[in-house]
């Protein structure tokens, strides 16, 4: 295992962030955290990268202890933050190699690596660049760069397509691909559950500092949800004369939508037929199905 | 896991040459108005109240405030870099968090910060000297010694503001950092006349104030007066520094690793 955490707690203060956390990662695959804000996706991974230190449990990753080894771990793990931490007194390429220098990488090497990583995340043109001068995509995608300067073995990213346009999300999905393909482990959090489908082998659902639900995307929804779900947007007074109808099928509303789970589509004719006129979507069941059935619909204030 | 100073590798290095190649490619900036003050404290001072006043202590006035105007240029660097420096890397740029996540280690960052620090000291404080040099205020070799007790002396204050730039939770608390000690310790020092001129308990809390060890050992070098008080002061200003440096990297620690 990569990384092996067992009965892991994290409280600041008196603010519990991560409660009875057990997880394991194998190498070579990719694992995703999933979960509310606050749900303490963030504070996991940052104990994993060393950041925050456990107040109790065991963490190891590569099979070393967080707390006694953080600079052996450190040295083959690459990190990308949730906010990006660019240097912005250096420019694009001048980051990459100071970034090298701190993993006590030489010049000559860096400079190939450089030249590597911009290519990689396709920032060529850019290699000269100051730091503001780079949109958000192209600041994401050097923090990627950054990330991989010391050719890590496991890959840390927190949110790393959050606020990013379908062009730049496509691209990482991508070369986290590529990267996974290479041997690399990966481990992402993220709020977009299309993302965690695409990507994850594996994914642990967190909420309120503990674990939800673990299993691979398809496992989760076979487990959690019905395979099909057909989403109404009926209103809120025909809601309830829906509900009064089909009440006997599984159903949920939330505020103007309905929505009915069943096995299979046909499950739906009747419905559909007395319906006909209303919008609607007919799909296969999800990650982010399973998702709001787990967490609940409630804002987190 | 090791702890503080011991802990510390020459990795620290790393963070110093970052800071080194970002000033250097701001030179212009940093230089010139880091002298601003310390010549205008030659000219108030040194020329224009020194005119006034026959001598300090058995020597011209500008004699006597050099190893002063030294010393202040020397921990106002490196406490400005030390403060809103470090504080806008650390919390406006978060440049320490992208280190930390490297084999660099948060007590590391913390050195180097501090060594950085010292660094502008040194040079700020090495062009004052040429130009005090220029006016032909020293006449005796053991001036050759002053940098190294300007860099000491910037390393000691840049590892106070260490301490404080890792404890404070927004940036407005250097105001009272700046108003309480960094301000009286500039005057009272022994910078501008002798501490024996304040009454007894005041004289203590100079005494405690490194700056004026710091102060009074240059003074000896550029008088060359030796005499036997110099051995308390080389030690509290060795001491102090060493015991200074393992709290703000600690407290640095503390900070960056929660």
């Amino acid at each position: 295992m990569i990384v092996e955490a067992k009965s892991l707690h994290k409280r600041f203060h008196d603010v519990v962030a991560v409660e009875s956390l057990d997880l394991a990662v194998e190498r070579g695959s990719c694992y995703g955290l999933v979960g509310p804000n606050g749900a303490g996706k963030t504070t996991t991974m940052r104990m994993i990268y060393c950041l925050n230190r456990p107040t109790s449990g065991r963490l190891s990753v590569f099979g070393l202890d967080v707390l006694k080894e953080p600079r052996r771990i450190k040295a083959r793990l690459g990190v990308v933050p949730q906010d990006n931490n660019l240097d912005p007194d250096l420019s694009t390429c001048r980051n990459l190699e100071v970034y090298a220098r701190y993993f006590g990488i030489g010049r000559a090497d860096a400079a190939t690596r450089c030249h590597e990583l911009l290519d990689f995340m396709q920032l060529r043109d850019r290699a000269d660049s100051p730091i503001p001068a780079l949109s958000g995509g192209m600041k994401r995608r050097l923090v990627i760069a950054r990330a991989l300067v010391n050719n890590p073995e496991l890959l840390i990213l927190d949110e790393p397509t959050t606020g990013l346009d379908p062009q730049v999300r496509h691209l990482i999905w991508d070369r986290l691909l590529d990267l996974k393909e290479q041997g690399i482990t990966l481990m992402l959090t993220t709020h977009y559950m299309e993302e965690a489908q695409k990507l994850c082998d594996r994914v642990l659902i967190m909420d309120h500092a503990r674990a939800v639900a673990e299993g691979s995307p398809t496992e989760l929804i076979r487990e959690h949800v019905s395979p099909y779900v057909l989403e109404l947007r009926a209103g809120r007074t025909l809601n309830a004369h829906i509900t009064s109808r089909f009440g006997h099928m599984e159903h949920r509303s939330s505020g103007q939508n309905l929505y009915f789970y069943g096995g299979s589509p046909d499950e739906f004719d009747d419905l559909l037929a007395a319906y006909s006129q209303m919008e609607r979507l007919l799909r296969p069941s999800s990650l982010e199905d399973v998702f709001l059935k787990l967490t609940g619909r409630d804002l987190r204030l | 896991m090791n702890q503080g100073l011991l802990s510390v590798t020459s990795a620290f290095s790393r963070v110093w040459l970052r800071n080194a190649q970002v000033y250097l490619t701001l030179w212009k900036f940093n230089i010139f108005p880091a002298l601003a003050e310390p010549i205008l404290f030659i000219f108030v001072f040194g020329i224009g109240i020194g005119s006034y006043i026959d001598q300090m202590e058995g020597v011209p006035y500008l004699e006597f405030v050099a190893p002063g105007i030294l010393g202040i240029a020397a921990i106002m660097q490196a406490t400005f870099e030390c403060t809103y420096g470090s504080y806008f890397r650390m919390r406006m740029q978060n440049t320490f968090e992208g280190i930390i996540s490297t084999p660099v280690s948060a007590a590391e960052v913390g050195m180097a910060e501090i060594a950085w620090g010292a660094t502008r000291g040194l040079v700020t404080s090495t062009l004052v000297l040429v130009i005090l040099a220029f006016l032909g205020v020293f006449h005796n070799p053991s001036v050759l010694l002053l940098p190294v007790i300007t860099l000491l002396a910037a390393f000691n204050f840049a590892a106070i503001a260490i301490i404080v730039t890792s404890r404070i939770a927004q940036m407005e608390y250097f105001h009272f950092y700046f108003a309480g000690f960094v301000l009286p310790a500039q005057f009272l020092c022994g910078t501008f006349f002798p501490i024996s001129r304040f009454p007894e308990p005041v004289q203590v809390i100079a005494w405690i104030i490194p700056l004026t060890s710091f102060v009074d050992i240059m003074r000896s070098l550029t008088l060359a007066r030796i005499t036997p008080s110099l051995i308390p002061e080389t030690v509290w200003a060795l001491g102090s520094t060493i015991i200074l440096t393992e709290l703000a990297v600690r407290s640095m620690q503390r900070r960056l690793v929660e």
